[in-house]
């Protein structure tokens, strides 16, 4: 159990896939301009990365390990990832209307997230057993979900604040991430080996 | 066997057993567009203009099925195609013209709204409904503008600092109401043979607190909800019309001569077809 708290607190906030590891910056960078969205787009990438990582360690551990293919774990990763978006999306669809309008382009573009392929790779790196795997890859969607929201908060106030020219736009934004990893360096403190 | 042919099995039946799951969900939980979906986008210009207050054509034609209401939002189509389209859905395309419409309820002219200071920020109302802008009345409009940008159909304007809808243009697509940070709009119905009546004023301080602000201001006296049978009534010392019961004209126009500080409107605006 307390390895589980760990691997979650940790994954969530001092090793955030956004902000320590630079994973899943388009995303970040392209969806944090309303709250909205921004919402949508975290809810859609907790659901898809819990599922692809379980799925993921089942494949890895019953297929590949006992026939030692461990180099195929990037194109099968890949390949259970986008096959999973579009069942989920066909499900969402079919059960829920709703949510399926509100998420919208997001669903698909969660494809080509790094951030999911990460997760999933990280996981085969640091040895995780099933359960272990399953926290990680919710922490590590909360992590993203939390810092896009973060980040949409903060742009949509920024929007009222004249800035100067040379800082416009991308620059600012940047400026912004790169402050918000600063201040995520801050919770490496929070759990001492 | 060698490796490669291993590989190659393993990842050609992974690859395979997943498009055939592909396959058969997709066959299992295809999602049946409505038919009359298609035939609306056929009808409709495909511009993605956004005139109708929806993100696109797509978008509007899905409502416009969903609610079997036709709004006549289709700018560009113009009365064509919402003839068009009322066909398709078997609707009447004049009877759902004007059902509803947007109000202001704030109607104070330059002069009548006090403004004590002046307000050199970002010329958006969110802007300056952060700080307060330079209107002493919390509650009025600082006549900026966001609602007039966002209009798909050009309805509102702004004269003397006073916001005007043309409700002829109206569609009520509610994007006035969400764009106005002081809750300025409402959606009303529009009644037979009635002209639009509006108490426009969304003051909700006390009379005495009120008339500091604005000369037009509702400070609450509660006159117009004592004439015979009264649409009127009071909340937070502000007067509110209950426009579903509000099915004459004779007492609305009691209740506005009798105000002390005139700031209940009325528009000329009358619908003849009847609303369904």
């Amino acid at each position: 159990m307390k390895e589980l708290l760990l691997i979650f607190i940790s994954t969530v906030l001092i090793n955030n896939l956004v902000l320590s590891y630079f994973l899943g910056i388009c995303p970040f960078l392209g969806v944090s301009g309303r709250i909205e969205s921004a919402f949508g787009m975290g809810m859609a990438v907790i659901f898809v990365m819990t599922l692809a990582t379980s799925i993921s360690w089942l494949i890895y551990h019953l297929i590949l390990l006992p026939f030692g293919l461990f180099f195929l774990e990037y194109v099968v990763f890949i390949l259970v990832i986008a096959s999973l978006v579009q069942i989920v999306e066909m499900f969402i669809r079919k059960f829920s209307p709703a949510l399926y309008q509100s998420l919208g382009i997001y669903l698909p573009l969660i494809t080509t997230n790094c951030a999911i392929l990460g997760v999933a790779l990280f996981m085969v790196a640091r040895n995780y057993k099933f359960l272990e795997s399953v926290v990680f890859g919710f922490a590590a969607g909360l992590g993203f979900w939390l810092v896009l929201l973060i980040m949409a908060g903060i742009r949509e106030e920024l929007e009222y604040v004249e800035v100067p020219k040379v800082f416009k736009g991308a620059s600012l934004t940047l400026i912004t991430a790169g402050l918000l990893a600063l201040i995520f360096m801050g919770f490496s403190g929070l759990i001492s080996a | 066997m060698n490796q490669i042919t291993i590989s190659v099995l393993v990842l050609g039946t992974t690859g395979l057993s997943f498009s055939l799951l592909l396959a058969l969900l997709s066959k299992k939980l295809h999602v049946e567009d409505d038919p009359r979906l298609k035939e609306v986008l056929d009808v409709l210009p495909g511009l993605n203009c956004g005139a109708c207050g929806y993100s696109g054509c797509r978008a509007y034609a899905e409502a416009v099925v969903k609610s079997l209401n036709l709004f006549n939002g289709c700018l560009p189509g113009g009365e064509e195609v919402n003839n068009k389209i009322a066909h398709i859905l078997r609707i009447d395309a004049v009877d759902k013209k004007h059902t509803v419409t947007a109000i202001c309820r704030c109607a104070a002219q330059e002069g009548q709204k006090k403004e004590s200071t002046s307000y050199e920020g970002p010329q958006t109302c969110k802007a300056a409904h952060l700080i307060g802008g330079a209107l002493d009345c919390i509650y009025g409009c600082m006549a900026l503008g966001d609602c007039i940008e966002v209009c798909p159909v050009g309805a509102l304007s702004l004269n003397n600092k006073k916001i005007y809808v043309d409700h002829t243009k109206c569609i009520a697509c509610g994007k006035c109401v969400k764009a106005c940070p002081r809750k300025l709009f409402i959606i009303i119905p529009l009644k037979e043979n009635i002209d639009i009546y509006n108490v426009a004023c969304s003051n909700k301080d006390k009379g005495a607190q009120t008339q500091k602000v604005c000369a037009r201001g509702c400070i609450g006296c509660g006159l117009c909800t004592k004439v015979e049978s009264s649409p009127y009534y009071l909340k937070d010392n502000l007067s509110y019309i209950d426009y579903k019961n509000a099915t004459q004209t004779k007492p609305l126009e009691e209740g506005k001569e009798k105000c002390p500080t005139k700031c209940i409107d009325k528009e000329e605006f009358k619908i003849s077809v009847k609303a369904p």
